[in-house]
């Protein structure tokens, strides 16, 4: 596949032409002091300059609240599945291989075809970070650049972009860029220098241990005190959950329309830190206690995950879960860091 | 089977959470076409001493407020407490932190010592008699109420969160606005309002009342963590959540 570079004012050009097709649009834009990923109207709103977003592109794929099907009281029920195509242009590398790990997730077992079908019609033009975000720690979960699930990967060199295309969708979007010429070893060097920088440069956090040896870590901390005192601050608002670029678990609930016949089932986003995620019939909550409920998002992270898509870490470094808790309990890295100095391992 | 019989009643409030089913507009004649409304002084005249359902508006402040609620639920086989004001005593319950006679003459001045203007304690309705079923809010959101009578209708569990307003906030992707050191509501706050308070920048004004695990132990030291106190947090908490 191709690497190419534009200018950055050819590559507005471009995203201008995006914007005024018949596409679907969504790129990441300014929200106040902060950035979010929305539907782009104009190519100036485009902001790939930014630290990291409010939530993840992950509501993409899995949005906050979508209908999975349209039913009859005692009747037949319809899949609703939303096909629409559309390009997501700013995802950074972490998001990305956070997606890439969801994508593994909802294809194994029962091949989650809502998730699938939004993934397959979406079109994502990646580009690695300019700004590091006041809590990213990406150096330390071996983040800070995604090698596939992209379509296009651009990186900063300047005055220009580097354009990686990656997939066939990818190499038709760079045939339209205006401009756009096959990248000189000079460019090609720029951009490795940025990726090289950003290696070291998003660890405002540091984790001191490899991540592939989390699992290990957590096989031995399950009794460790440091749940029950993290814990005594927890708000259990799911905050935490619900910012993280890797958590995929949602609640399904009924509606009835006004006719009390006909109705939809949706899927919304629930969280482990929730009071009630672990209650089942019976009201048995699994995980009654705070501390219970804390543990297990960070065992989730470090362990559970991991052992259903090859050991790969389900933390990517992304630091949203240390901005969003408000009683600062959250950072994954002081946890295991912590563990790491208090747990006998061997 | 015939259609349950409904009444709407209003104790102590401004009365807006009424005005919120008003506001349900054109989808008023699909709820007449499942309950016959038979009492609802906001919106027709007619009354009735027989129903099924009695939808309670408002605190109870005085005795015989008290006398008629319990007449209220003897006649209803199910009774539901409706907006902030009915479920915990609402913004009515903050003359409870006062002496009531300062209360009296702090409202009315002298003619605070009127016998008409006799008031009591404020008491959320499940303070009184039964209640078998609650819908939060100040006011209460038209569509939510739609959604927990259909359900009720149906014979199933309507469904309302137990978890904080942070989480329909995150999801709406606002900016905490403990991230500029202002006190909201939020963390221990029940969601199902979908957040409009954060999401119009202000703070959550917690009037669905607490989740039913609030962290309260956790308040001096987070609100250290934002160099504000807990009587901030507290002066904030007796609007809608005076105990």
């Amino acid at each position: 596949m191709s690497v190419s570079t534009v200018t950055k004012e050819q590559f507005k050009q471009f995203v201008s032409a995006l914007v005024d097709s018949d596409q679907s649009v969504i790129g990441i834009q300014a929200k106040d002091d902060k950035f979010a990923f929305g539907e782009l109207n104009n190519a100036d709103d485009l902001r790939l300059d930014y630290d990291v977003s409010i939530l993840p592109p992950k509501k993409y794929v899995l949005p906050q609240k979508e209908t999975l099907l349209s039913f009859e009281v005692g009747g037949d029920s319809q899949t609703v599945q939303n096909t629409a195509p559309a390009v997501l242009i700013g995802v950074h590398p972490y998001d990305m291989i956070a997606i890439n790990q969801m994508d593994e997730l909802f294809r194994q077992g029962e091949y989650d075809s809502h998730y699938m079908n939004r993934r397959n019609n979406l079109t994502i033009i990646a580009c690695d970070v300019v700004t590091p975000s006041k809590n990213v720690f990406a150096s330390s979960m071996n983040t800070t650049t995604a090698e596939s699930g992209f379509d296009i990967m651009l990186t900063d060199i300047g005055d220009a972009y580097v354009v990686e295309a990656a997939t066939e969708k990818g190499e038709a979007l760079v045939k339209q860029m205006p401009g756009a010429v096959e990248a000189t070893p000079d460019a090609v060097s720029k951009r490795n220098a940025a990726r090289e920088k950003n290696e070291t440069a998003l660890d405002q956090h540091k984790l001191d241990c490899k991540p592939a040896f989390l699992p290990k870590l957590l096989e031995k901390a399950y009794e460790h005190p440091i749940w029950e005192e993290k814990a005594r601050l927890c708000y259990s608002c799911g905050s935490c959950n619900q910012v993280c670029p890797t958590c995929y678990c949602f609640d399904v609930q009924d509606e009835v329309e006004w006719d009390m016949k006909s109705g939809c089932r949706y899927r919304a986003w629930d969280g482990c830190l929730l009071q009630n995620f672990a209650t089942v019939a019976g009201n048995h909550n699994f995980r009654q206690k705070r501390a219970d409920r804390f543990r297990h998002r960070l065992y989730r992270k470090g362990k559970y995950v991991p052992g259903k898509i090859d050991g790969e870490i389900a933390c990517v470094g992304c630091g949203r879960c240390i901005t969003a808790c408000t009683s600062k309990i959250a950072n994954p890295v002081e946890i295991y860091n912590a563990l790491m100095t208090e747990t006998e391992i061997g | 089977m015939s259609k349950p019989r409904v009444a709407i009643f209003d104790f102590a409030c401004c009365e807006g959470c009424q005005l919120q089913i008003v506001n349900l507009e054109e989808d008023i004649l699909n709820l007449i076409e499942l309950v016959d409304v038979v009492e609802w002084r906001e919106a027709m005249s007619e009354q009735s001493h027989e129903y099924d359902i009695a939808i309670i508006e408002g605190s109870i402040t005085r005795e015989e407020d008290a006398k008629r609620l319990e007449v209220i639920r003897s006649r209803a086989k199910i009774l539901i407490a409706l907006g902030a004001c009915a479920t915990m005593g609402g913004v009515n319950k903050m003359k409870n932190n006062f002496d009531l006679n300062e209360v009296r003459e702090c409202v009315y001045g002298e003619d605070g010592k009127m016998a008409h203007l006799h008031t009591e304690m404020t008491q959320a309705v499940d303070e009184v008699v039964e209640v078998d079923f609650k819908i939060p809010g100040c006011p209460i959101n038209p569509a939510e109420f739609a959604q927990i009578i259909r359900s009720l209708l149906l014979g199933k569990t309507p469904f309302v969160p137990d978890y904080p307003v942070c989480v329909e906030c995150k999801a709406k992707e606002n900016i905490c606005r403990y991230e500029y050191n202002e006190i909201c509501l939020g963390p221990v706050t029940r969601a199902g309002c979908d957040a409009p308070c954060p999401s119009a920048g202000w703070r959550c004004f917690g009037c669905r009342g607490m989740v039913e695990n609030p962290n309260v132990e956790a308040a001096q030291e987070v609100m250290e963590k934002y160099n504000l106190t807990v009587d901030d947090l507290k002066q904030k908490l007796v609007l809608f959540n005076t105990k």
